[in-house]
């Protein structure tokens, strides 16, 4: 399918019947919205779970949508919402498990013969620190600073993603950032970066 | 000293390049003279460039993206099957209980009508807008092209396995795997082919 038609023009093709223009958007959006949620619940099967309820979200409400906010603002509210209510569940029933360890990354291979594993190993620890404080976000900050931050969307997409005032995803972005210096500033300050 | 009243907001936009573009000059001089912005500055391109390199260190897996669009689908599918027989349901709650204590009564005599018109008559509910059985079928069929796709994709791994790293043992596993998965479609004579082959020192075979 012609990668030029926009995301509207396909949900107009999908409401007028042509069930392969829901196949063109999941393939436009699964990478995006997998990686998002990824970002977001860390946790590999929970971020599959997700993008595929998102997607199933999707599909039946987008009959009735009406192009009020770009497709791609909506997809993310979706996913947005679902990661939320994902966070809220489990912090009413915590699991204590071991997430991150599943969650491939890059560079953990050796490449070539200069690598240095020990460096590696200090990096992906660090990382896994970092990561760690994202978490610490109140959901509503760690959407704002992940779809500001990471999905590219200017303050006005990511207040009709989430619902909110344009003023009040600038102060939930501002209280993350504040909160993150906070939580990383040991890294910076003993020369760990 | 006082802390400087821009750097925790204009500090924060700065750094993360959302200040104005209008106001991105003004406070670019500012911060030559304000030793608190230029820090808060700092403080807080140090977090992004932390938390940048900590989140790109996230892969997706190819390998979870390959089977969404089936899933999705068979998720489709599955609700979809739920939704005809709790349609049938909610039919049979709501024209019951105007009967009181003959609901049972009413229901079964319904429910013999409905086969009778279901027989006579054919399709008795598909009047109904939300069954969409086309659309079952086609989650159906999408399930089925998107399992074909992924049957011919694990071939494919199988041949670059063979040809590009030379492991015959990794091969005839995931021919062997992709068989497994292809029962009751032409590729199990396929995978055979290609198991013969290997099996025969015959890498001729594409």
């Amino acid at each position: 399918m012609d990668k030029l038609i926009d995301d509207e023009m396909l949900v107009a093709q999908f409401q007028a019947g042509r069930q392969n223009a829901f196949d063109e958007l999941m393939k436009r959006y699964k990478s995006k919205i997998f990686s998002y949620l990824l970002r977001s619940v860390r946790n590999y099967e929970d971020a599959e779970d997700i993008t595929i309820e998102v997607f199933f979200k999707a599909y039946r409400a987008l009959e009735g949508w009406q192009p009020k906010a770009k497709f791609s603002t909506w997809l993310y509210k979706i996913a947005s919402n679902l990661a939320i209510d994902y966070h809220r569940a489990k912090a009413r029933h915590p699991v204590y498990a071991l997430d991150d360890a599943e969650i491939p990354e890059v560079h953990l291979v050796a490449t070539d013969l200069h690598s240095d594993p020990e460096r590696q190993l200090e990096e992906k620890e660090r990382g896994l620190i970092i990561r760690e404080a994202v978490d610490q976000l109140s959901p509503k900050q760690k959407a704002v600073f992940m779809l500001s931050r990471y999905e590219g969307m200017q303050l006005k997409e990511v207040a009709e993603t989430l619902d909110m005032a344009e003023g009040t995803v600038k102060i939930h972005l501002h209280r993350a950032v504040k909160r993150l210096q906070t939580l990383l500033r040991p890294l910076w300050e003993n020369n760990e970066i | 000293m006082p802390k400087c009243k821009k750097s925790e907001g204009q500090a924060i936009d700065y750094a993360s390049k959302l200040l104005p573009p209008e106001e991105e000059e003004p406070f670019e001089q500012h911060l030559k003279n304000c030793q608190d912005c230029s820090e808060a500055v700092a403080s807080y391109t140090a977090v992004f460039d932390l938390t940048d390199k900590a989140q790109a260190e996230l892969a997706v897996p190819e390998v979870a993206l390959k089977n969404i669009e089936m899933n999705v689908y068979k998720r489709l599918a599955a609700t979809q099957e739920q939704t005809l027989f709790s349609r049938i349901r909610t039919y049979f709650a709501s024209v019951g209980s105007p009967f009181g204590w003959y609901k049972t009564a009413a229901v079964s005599s319904i429910a013999i009508a409905l086969i009778a018109a279901a027989v006579l008559i054919g399709k008795p509910f598909q009047s109904e807008d939300t069954l969409r059985l086309t659309e079952t079928q086609s989650a159906d069929a999408r399930i089925e092209q998107y399992r074909q796709q992924g049957i011919q994709r694990n071939l494919e791994e199988a041949l670059i396995t063979q040809h590009l790293r030379n492991d015959a043992w990794e091969t005839e596993s995931q021919l062997n795997r992709m068989k497994e998965q292809a029962q009751g479609t032409n590729w199990t004579q396929i995978a055979d082919k290609h198991l013969e082959s290997l099996q025969s020192g015959n890498s001729t075979l594409q």
